[in-house]
């Protein structure tokens, strides 16, 4: 039983700045311990507890799929004290990982099913992992169809362009963009995430849905998903808290009976109504 | 004779016997509180106290608790972990309360499968408890009705009972069993030691007043989350934690790092925090999902009282009253459960009007 405090320690491999404001950067870290690398074996939808040791440690939800071999990856949008580390960070920086925490999307249940990804903003990256993940070729015939529907506030705040560019070139997934409001050279649709899906219409036959985001656009978008008559047990949202210790043990994020770091991050909307509105 | 007599001036006796052995812990009277210190004195020991200030949780999770050390430098980071967490510790002087308050602190913290705290499960595998009886439970004391007793060996190795002159000594676990054969100069207790203890125990029993129904009280929690009840306990709170922070069954904590000012080296290490702060589940969006004190107050009951009992079975309060005692603002936890058990009469007794 070892200490669950200590971190694997990581260097940085890479770090790239995602949006135009440039306050969200995606870190890639290399283990320094390749044993450690494979006790680190993680799904789409986990988190880990990520640190710039002397600084703090913060919860993050993994942003690479366990697909991209080698490697991990964190999206990071400079917030406070330890994220604002992260930014500084430079290529060969250690970074603590403790992980991986919490549930991850259901892939196992998931097989045979039609399965729609709805994401706004920042809120991409765990979807980015999902998605990776089902299109791996190991994967991606375990699934039905795969719908991507993906909002922003404006062009220069769209995540991972690079993924996204291919996943548009495929034909066994449809990638749907949309911004808030028009923008000169904006080719794809325009308006907030809950109308556009209304208008995709996703079916929900044998269907889960995948919805991240912020509150209001996951307000508004259940909304339409009910009128698409999406059950609760169909949608599946990841939640987020105050987090010290990502291992149930540090006690702020529970809700009611329930930690989001080890009963979730994942939780249906039919468990979410079960629980009491405190999150 | 499994029972045994010490004196009360045998105390740094004993103490001799388990000092080299063990970090031996017992409750010393500071500045006019009860807490419980290592000793170096067995002078200092103060064992006809009513409740200690601070719970004897300190010893075994201390308000501030290294979890690993650090040593940075330019591009690399060097990471000890805790070397001293095989270390024996004694608990000497600790009351029934108290010590069934480590198994639930035990228990919550080894609950989630590949998750355990370790550092706090070594140092309890690796503590020994030498508990005494309450003779004269405070005012405040209601652990008969969560469960326990003034006079509750369970969780005990060995215990003791206040004859006035001397202690009655019992080995209860197998551990205690062989710590009492040990202290071979011990002498045997009489029938009639063993029969006041009894009468000591009965007479403790019967001084605690307050009863309540935890049964009713925990039911009534399933359906009150959002009953207007709360806003009338939490009205006079002015959310300073202290019933939090003095809890012996509260385990929540801060995590932060402590680097000298070189930074060269540091510790990551874990603080007692409390929910009744409204920054403990402040986001850093700025969302609070607990932002009123309300809802606050209402975690804290319904922790103990709901969440507890529904994950394992158990209540989350051993019936110290510290709370009770220590709240600046006098508002009592009795007071707070008799208004939950009440709410679902007082609506049956309308449906029967």
């Amino acid at each position: 039983m070892p200490n669950p405090y200590i971190p694997y320690l990581t260097r940085v491999k890479s770090i790239v700045g995602e949006n135009k404001a440039n306050d969200i950067k995606t870190i890639e870290l290399e283990f320094k311990k390749e044993e450690e690398y494979k006790k680190f074996d993680y799904i789409p939808g986990q988190f880990a507890e990520i640190s710039m040791i002397g600084k703090g440690e913060c919860p993050i939800g993994i942003a690479s799929s366990p697909t991209e071999e080698g490697t991990i990856k964190f999206t990071i949008k400079r917030m406070g004290t330890v994220t604002s580390a992260f930014h500084g960070s430079e290529v060969g920086d250690i970074i603590g990982v403790r992980g991986p925490c919490g549930n991850g999307w259901p892939v196992e249940d998931m097989k045979g099913k039609n399965i729609v990804v709805i994401g706004g903003g920042f809120a991409f990256s765990t979807l980015r992992s999902l998605v990776l993940y089902l299109l791996d070729e190991k994967h991606r015939k375990d699934y039905g169809d795969i719908t991507v529907i993906y909002g922003n506030r404006d062009p220069g705040e769209v995540l991972y362009t690079d993924v996204l560019d291919e996943w548009k070139k495929r034909d066994d997934i449809k990638v749907v963009l949309t911004i808030d409001r028009e923008a000169e050279g904006w080719t794809e649709e325009v308006g907030f995430v809950a109308p556009i899906v209304k208008k995709v219409g996703p079916k929900s036959d044998n269907g889960v849905a995948v919805v991240c985001g912020p509150p209001i656009m996951i307000k508004t978008t259940i909304a339409v998903m009910e009128e698409l008559n999406w059950g609760p047990e169909q949608i599946l949202n990841s939640l987020e808290a105050r987090m010290k210790c990502g291992i149930g043990k540090c006690g702020r994020c529970n809700i009611g009976n329930k930690f989001i770091c080890t009963d979730g991050p994942v939780f249906s909307l039919a468990e979410l109504k079960e629980l009491p509105d405190e999150y | 004779m499994e029972q045994k007599i010490l004196k009360k001036d045998e105390i740094g006796k004993l103490y001799k016997e388990f000092e080299s052995e063990y970090n031996f812990y017992a409750p010393i009277s500071q500045k006019g509180n009860i807490v419980f210190e290592k000793i170096e004195n067995p002078e200092d020991i103060v064992l006809d106290y009513l409740n200690s200030k601070i719970p004897p949780k300190s010893v075994l999770f201390p308000q501030m608790e290294v979890l690993f050390e650090y040593t940075l430098d330019e591009k690399d980071v060097e990471i000890t972990d805790r070397q001293d967490l095989d270390q024996k510790i004694l608990i000497f002087g600790i009351r029934p309360c108290d010590a069934y308050s480590f198994e639930l602190m035990a228990n919550f913290f080894s609950f989630h499968g590949n998750w355990e705290d370790e550092i706090y499960l070594k140092k309890k595998e690796n503590t020994t408890l030498i508990g005494i009886g309450c003779n004269n439970p405070r005012t405040t004391c209601f652990c008969t009705s969560v469960g326990g007793n003034p006079f509750n060996k369970e969780n005990m190795d060995v215990f003791l009972t206040d004859l006035g002159e001397t202690y009655l000594v019992e080995g209860i676990s197998e551990k205690g069993k062989e710590i009492v054969n040990k202290l071979s100069w011990l002498s045997d207790a009489a029938d009639k030691d063993v029969k006041k203890s009894q009468e000591l125990a009965t007479q403790a029993e019967e001084s605690i007043v307050t009863k309540m129904d935890t049964d009713k009280i925990v039911s009534n929690l399933e359906t009150s989350f959002e009953h207007p009840v709360w806003e009338e306990i939490s009205e006079s709170c002015i959310g300073c934690g202290s019933c939090a922070y003095l809890c012996p069954t509260c385990t929540c904590f801060d995590v932060i790092d402590e680097t000298d000012q070189y930074n060269n080296r540091g510790r990551r290490i874990r603080i007692w925090d409390t929910c009744q702060s409204c920054l403990y589940t402040l986001e850093t969006s700025g969302h609070n999902p607990r932002n009123t004190k309300i809802q606050r107050c209402r975690n804290r009951i319904m922790h103990k009282f709901s969440y507890y009992p529904t994950n394992y079975d158990l209540l989350g309060c051993v019936g110290c009253g510290r709370c009770i005692s220590v709240c600046p603002a006098n508002n009592d936890l009795r007071t707070i459960l008799d208004k939950i058990e009440k709410i679902e009469k007082e609506e049956d007794e309308k449906i029967v009007a």
